[in-house]
């Protein structure tokens, strides 16, 4: 035990209704461990990003347990909070904050929230847009930015407050064809650094690259896990071909 | 959640802390209500003034100046008080109907080819929203009705005589040189019904100008491209399209009109506030006065809503 | 009528005017009505200026108008107010220029400074003088405009060389000032007390007016937070007073605050006449401000405060960083509608037996020596009221431009 990789998020039985009853999880397990990239897949509403979102409390869900780089998640506000400074987020809709310069972007949280003097985090901000691509732009809005760089710098942001695991919500849905690369290169050199990531996406190549593992979920459950190699040329569950023949 | 390893403390559970706020609101909201009606009830017996209708049946005393329901000063307050009710319902009926026509000109207005034309609309507008209203009722009624001329020197027109006593409507006639006619409107009624539907119409202006703005330019372009002549696009193709974003602004601002008339009492007439006003200085009766006059104005802007979200309804339906 | 969307056609201004105005025949007959019409209107308004008003009900009540009954021997106190609101201004003018917003040009002296100042220069001379001031009042108001002019040269010129630190500390200025001007206003302090039953006129309505402002607005964003809240009880609560106070008329509640506010409050606890008013103002313009703000947080997408969240920030960090900027930026051209409808409102003080401007007006036309003179004030009132709403709504358009430029949610000039 003691040689294996720390578990950074450790997911067991998790189950959630909607308020209208809908049951959107179905007891799912996942573990993931540090330095992993893990990709999770699945038809739409699949349940997929729901359960992403489990894993820094931004939905809550009624039975099982969630246990995130040592700390189980609970109703405990404070626990939340700190779950939150070490998970990262990447939406699909970037939500940048329009109103702050890029450079405001990066920072507000790590002024704000871990109290750091803002000089210091602005030098870090730089370092970050700079190695995302984008030291350039730090003083523009991003209204002024294409959609990949807006991700990019989505991106940053979250890598600003120095989280240990990074979520991705299916960073490149919302983007035109030629942007996708440019946002999938800086996580892929993000997995090679070492972050452990979560990542909902339908990006096969992406997957089969740098994924330690894949996961397929299909209405509310796990279908399979396996590295990418497997999964993609010998799926074993039915599930898992019907998926990959329906995007391929 | 299940299988937590400790308790966490109640003000920071999410799960409770929501309750606790609403908790924390409630009970504030509580003593502060719990307060003003203990205070309330205390002063009302102390001056014995506590709930009762029954004054409404004892009789007013005082003499309305124009009403349309016969009423003298025996009659009782609540004759009083619909008296009142009456004329505002009068006020607000024409001021809508006025507003209405003359903002839907100033809004088409703004569209107008004719350069004059439509830089006057849009002064018209800034002018009249930035000056205010209870300003513009009295300038109507001290400054314009009050000066009017009396007797032989009143504005004759075939069938209308426009004099300091009043508009006269239906073959006046000069008898003792005073105007008598079937149909008289007062100037004090004349002077508010002038500055609401003056002032409303400026608003309105600006929800037409909205709605014809919001039909797409295609429109215009493919009907003129059909042969309509201007004014029969804007009348039968543009208005119904911008219909549907000036019947919801228009709700708004028949509201606004209801509530401003209200504002009567500045050029004398009798209206629904006017009349409670008189009748709580005689009686004292300020809760039960109060809540007849919100009651009332409640009333009359949920049947304006009612009406046009009817009309909305409409207008919407037949888009499909 | 013709009405056809106008057509942005390049050409000589003279053959634009004419296409303008006589583009067809019936455009041609409307624009010989309107000129005439306007020809008319206006020569009689020359001839009735010039000939038949007489301006003395304005001098000789000019006192009255400014403060109302404020004693004599403490106006002082409101000179050396008007003095230090100048300096203010003048040199809060200055430090726009000297930092303007992003994406705009630095200038001491722009187009538009410079027709305000020489517009500013012109009514300090000649107000007073039309008025048939005395000469010492005539000097207060050359030296006061004098004052603020030097001050917005100064701050101007000399802003850049503000430290950083200190210029953080300049926006306290104005609610530091406010505190000074209510303490010079009403006394304490030292200072002998003037009751508010004795102010009137525009002081009268200048307070009430930026008093309810200032305290409607931040009344207003907490009940639009409330209304868009997930707890019902908070939801609810907000929607029940917003809806209350937007169904009445202002009158009513201005008549509740003064017959019903004594019953509701133990003896002597309800405040003065005045400031009943006061508070009533304020508590009917926040319900309108709260929908005001509320639409402005509608148009922030949810992902916002999600992605606050997710970023650690706690949700009173979240609204005051994230969503409150955006919405109130949405938000400030219904919210300042909302201020001059409000300044609009004060008037309605009048009908409660308040001297505010409209009030001082009604009992100086009672006075038998200026009976008739109506015309004469009211046309005056209405032109002060329709400047100070005309420069709000202007300063609010500056605004809007001003706060990011380049963000989607501004408008693109």
């Amino acid at each position: 035990m003691t040689s294996s990789p720390a578990l950074m998020i450790e997911a067991r039985g998790v189950e959630k209704w909607y308020p209208n009853g809908f049951h959107a999880l179905r007891g799912v397990d996942l573990c993931v461990h540090q330095g992993e990239v893990v990709v999770i897949m699945g038809p739409s509403g699949s349940g997929k990003s729901t359960f992403l979102r489990t894993f820094n409390a931004m939905e809550d869900f009624q039975k099982g347990s969630i246990v995130v780089d040592g700390i189980e998640i609970s109703d405990d506000l404070r626990r939340i909070d700190a779950i939150r400074r070490e998970v990262g987020m990447v939406f699909q809709q970037f939500n940048l904050f329009p109103h702050l310069t890029v450079l405001d972007n990066l920072t507000l949280a790590p002024v704000k929230v871990r109290k750091r003097p803002k000089a210091e985090v602005e030098r870090q901000a730089l370092e970050l847009l700079e190695r995302v691509g984008i030291a350039e732009q730090a003083h523009k809005f991003p209204g002024q930015l294409s959609g990949g760089q807006q991700q990019r710098v989505a991106i940053a942001r979250s890598l600003c407050m120095e989280p240990r695991i990074m979520l991705f919500d299916e960073p490149t849905s919302a983007l035109d064809p030629e942007m996708v690369q440019e946002v999938l290169a800086v996580m892929q050199e993000l997995a090679r650094d070492g972050m452990t990531m979560v990542v909902v996406s339908h990006e096969v190549r992406f997957a089969r690259k740098v994924a330690s593992r894949v996961v397929l979920m299909a209405d509310g459950e796990v279908v399979e896990v396996a590295p990418p190699q497997q999964f993609f040329t010998n799926p074993r569950h039915e599930r898992s071909k019907q998926f990959l023949s329906q995007i391929s | 959640m299940t299988s937590r390893s400790e308790v966490t403390p109640w003000w920071r559970n999410r799960r409770y802390l929501p309750w606790l706020v609403q908790g924390a609101v409630a009970l504030v909201i509580g003593v502060v209500v719990a307060f003003l009606l203990t205070n309330l009830l205390l002063n009302l017996t102390a001056r014995g003034l506590l709930l009762s209708w029954s004054w409404l049946g004892q009789p007013a005393g005082f003499d309305l100046a124009e009403t349309i329901l016969p009423f003298d000063a025996s009659l009782p307050y609540w004759r009083a008080m619909l008296a009142g009710l009456v004329n505002t319902l009068r006020v607000v009926i024409a001021g809508l109907v006025g507003a209405t026509v003359l903002g839907t000109l100033i809004g088409t207005a703004s569209f107008s080819s004719n350069g004059l034309l439509r830089r006057l609309a849009r002064v018209y507008v800034e002018v009249i929203r930035n000056i205010p209203l209870l300003l513009q009722l009295i300038f109507w009624y001290f400054v314009v009705f009050l000066a009017l001329p009396n007797g032989r020197d009143a504005l004759q027109l075939p069938g209308l005589v426009l004099a300091k006593s009043g508009l006269f409507l239906g073959s006046p006639e000069l008898v003792d040189g005073v105007w008598q006619a079937p149909l008289r409107f007062t100037v004090e009624f004349g002077a508010l019904l002038t500055g609401l539907v003056v002032y409303t119409a400026a608003f309105i202006a600006e929800v037409v100008r909205g709605g014809i703005a919001s039909v797409p330019k295609g429109q215009w372009e493919a009907a003129t491209s059909l042969g309509f002549p201007p004014l029969l696009t804007l009348r039968r193709i543009v208005l119904p399209q911008a219909l549907r974003v000036i019947v919801p602004g228009l709700n708004s601002q028949y509201i606004s009109l209801a509530k401003n008339s209200s504002l009567a009492v500045a050029c004398g007439f009798t209206d629904l506030y006017s009349v409670s006003e008189t009748t709580l200085n005689q009686t004292g009766r300020a809760i039960e006065v109060m809540l007849i006059l919100l009651g009332s104005y409640l009333v009359i802007d949920l049947v304006i809503s009612a009406l046009m979200n009817g009309l909305n309804g409409l207008v919407q339906l037949r888009e499909r | 009528m013709a009405t056809t969307p106008p057509l942005v056609v390049r050409a000589s201004p003279l053959r634009r005017l004419q296409k303008e105005l006589f583009g067809s025949r019936l455009d041609g007959l409307i624009s010989i009505a309107l000129l005439a019409a306007l020809l008319a209107a206006g020569l009689g308004f020359f001839r009735w200026a010039l000939f038949q008003a007489q301006w003395a009900v304005l001098s000789a009540n000019s006192t009255l108008f400014a403060v109302g009954r404020y004693p004599v021997e403490q106006q002082w106190r409101l000179w050396l107010l008007t003095t230090l609101l100048a300096l203010a201004t003048g040199f809060s003018w200055g430090l726009l220029r000297a930092f303007p917003g992003s994406g705009a040009v630095r200038a001491l002296w722009p187009r538009n400074d410079r027709w305000a100042a020489a517009i500013l220069a012109v009514l300090a001379l000649w107000r007073p003088m039309a008025l048939q001031l005395t000469l010492a009042i005539q000097v207060r108001w050359w030296g006061i405009a004098g004052l603020l002019l030097l001050a917005r040269w100064a701050a101007g010129r000399y802003g850049p060389a503000i430290p950083q630190a200190c210029r953080r500390l300049i926006p306290l200025l104005w609610p530091l000032l406010y505190l000074v001007g209510m303490v010079l206003i009403s006394g304490g302090l030292g200072l002998v007390q003037v009751p508010p039953s004795e102010w009137g006129g525009l002081l009268l309505t200048v307070l009430m007016a930026t008093f309810a402002i200032l305290l409607c607005f931040p009344l207003g964003v907490l009940l639009a937070l409330g209304r868009r809240s997930e707890l019902p009880l908070l939801r609810w609560g907000s929607v029940i007073y917003i809806e209350f106070i937007r169904g009445a008329p202002l009158i009513t509640l201005l008549f509740l605050g003064q017959n019903i506010l004594g019953f509701l409050l133990p003896g002597g606890l309800a405040p003065d006449r005045v400031w009943r008013a006061a508070w009533v103002l304020t508590f009917f313009a926040a319900a309108y401000v709260a929908e005001a703000v509320r639409s402005g947080l509608v148009a922030v997408p949810a992902g916002q405060l999600e992605a606050a969240r997710s970023l650690g920030l706690p949700v009173p960090l979240a609204l005051v960083h994230v969503v409150l900027p955006q919405a109130l930026r949405v938000a400030l051209p219904a919210t300042v509608g909302q201020f001059i409808t409000l300044l609009q409102d004060t008037t309605l003080l009048s009908l409660i037996g308040l001297l505010d401007l409209l009030g001082t007006a009604r009992t100086v036309m009672a006075n038998p020596m200026f009976l008739g003179k109506n015309a004469e004030v009211y046309l005056v009132l209405a032109i002060l009221f329709w400047s100070c709403c005309a420069a709000l709504g202007l300063g609010s358009r500056a605004l809007e431009t001003r706060l990011n430029p380049h963000s989607p949610s501004a408008p693109q000039a």
